[in-house]
């Protein structure tokens, strides 16, 4: 059927709102209102004709469980916090910002606060439903040409440190080693860590990143002798900024 | 200081478009005893009606930003959107199979008018009808509309009866209670026109 008939148009409209548009026919012409704008005015028409016949229908109060499944299944997310929660100020800071939280986030929370001995911070929350990146600091490293050669992360509130060599880089001489540096923006440099020349490395940080990282500004590697770690970065190979992830 | 005006329902749709949940939840204050009581009506169980409501609901938070104050320079009123939803939500559960499956053993439970709204004081469809017609100060106009037409428009418009369902209420021909609907929704359209203001 074409429908291009004004006399046809006006006719389906009034059914299809009615309701009386049988089986397939009314699917149909459904699938034909995206199209079909003349079509859409003249179903907006009738549905604002025949609305105004459902003004004398008597109001009735359904059950309060109504909208609270509504709710269920609509609200964004973010519980209000109990003020008594154990360690939860801190890390929870940011959430109502979060606003696109899916279900498995609030079964997360749920149980996050209810045994948070179980140690599910926000970030595992965070990196679970793949909503966003957990906060974190990271580094791109770059040689003098501006090629990226390693890539540096930390948790915000976690103690693990990891370099992933991206690029080639010349391995260090023996009895030699790259050492990655943090420098604050006010203060002497000191050192985090060996980095891999290649394949990625975990250390493990004396304190938090949020403790250690904050008011750092950028990430150098330098090659010292192996051992012990000295008390001032030589020629940087590689720099780069510290960014905060949040 | 006045306080501020309450929003209307068009700026909380607005507002539920961008995601405000309490805003939507103002929606659903303000209109769902009307929306409740048109989906009863055509469903005549509470339990169908409330499934129904809540569907209604969900597609609204998940589709506000389709509604149009306006289309084709025709004016859309919130209400109006939201009936059409309700209306047409109620109408997928009363042509689906399980609910046709269902009809004898709802007919069985004591309901021996099926679609019909339980409670005595429940206006039939056709008293219905009349009452929107004094509302809409229609009477006039529609005096020329005979009483087959008025109630076969009415079972369909306030109980969702399919044509053949109406035929078998009242007892009448398929091909006349089709005539009858169609001859009575054009009576209607010269009866009311469009975007008027009740």
């Amino acid at each position: 059927m074409r429908y291009s008939d004004p006399r046809l148009v006006q006719h389906l409209a009034a059914a299809y709102v009615l309701g009386t548009l049988g089986g397939g026919a009314r699917r149909r012409f459904h699938r034909l209102l995206r199209q079909r704008p003349d079509l859409a005015l003249a179903v907006a028409q009738w549905e604002g004709r025949l609305g105004r016949l459902a003004s004398v229908v008597p109001p009735a109060t359904p059950s309060p469980r109504v909208w609270e499944a509504i709710a269920a299944r609509t609200r964004p997310a973010a519980p209000t916090l109990p003020e008594s929660a154990p360690r939860a100020t801190r890390g929870w800071r940011w959430l109502p910002g979060v606003a696109a939280f899916g279900a498995g986030a609030a079964v997360a929370m749920a149980l996050w606060l209810t045994l948070p001995g179980l140690l599910v911070t926000p970030d595992q929350v965070a990196m679970r439903t793949g909503e966003r990146l957990p906060q974190s600091y990271v580094g791109l490293l770059t040689d003098a040409g501006g090629d990226g050669k390693l890539l540096v992360s930390s948790l915000r509130h976690g103690r693990t440190l990891v370099v992933k060599a991206i690029g080639p880089m010349p391995a260090p001489a023996t009895g030699r080693q790259l050492v990655l540096w943090a420098v604050p923006g006010n203060g002497p440099p000191f050192a985090l860590g060996t980095a891999p020349a290649s394949g990625s490395a975990q250390s493990q940080l004396p304190d938090t990143s949020e403790r250690l990282l904050a008011k750092v500004t950028k990430l150098v590697v330098t090659e010292e002798a192996a051992g012990a770690l000295p008390a001032m970065p030589g020629v940087p190979l590689y720099t780069g900024n510290c960014a905060k992830l949040w | 200081m006045n306080p501020p005006p309450e929003p209307n329902l068009q700026q909380l749709l607005a507002a539920t478009a961008r995601g405000d949940h309490q805003a939507f939840e103002q929606v659903y204050h303000r209109t769902h005893a009307h929306l409740f009581g048109v989906a009863l009506r055509m469903l005549g169980r509470e339990q169908a009606a409330e499934d129904v409501l809540q569907e209604a609901f969900v597609s609204v938070w998940r589709n506000a930003g389709q509604y149009r104050s306006q289309v084709e320079g025709q004016e859309i009123q919130p209400m109006t959107w939201l009936i059409a939803i309700v209306r047409n939500r109620a109408l997928d559960t009363l042509r689906s199979a399980a609910w046709r499956r269902e009809a004898p053993a709802r007919e069985a439970d004591g309901d021996d008018e099926g679609a019909s709204p339980p409670g005595d004081a429940t206006p039939s469809a056709l008293e219905l009808f009349a009452r929107a017609s004094d509302a809409l100060r229609l009477q006039d106009c529609l005096r020329g509309l005979d009483g087959t037409h008025r109630q076969s428009l009415a079972l369909a418009y306030y109980q969702g009866l399919s044509h053949r369902e109406v035929a078998a209420q009242m007892r009448a021909p398929l091909g006349s209670v089709k005539a009858w609907v169609r001859r009575g929704l054009e009576k209607l359209r010269h009866c009311l026109s469009p975007g008027e203001p009740p």
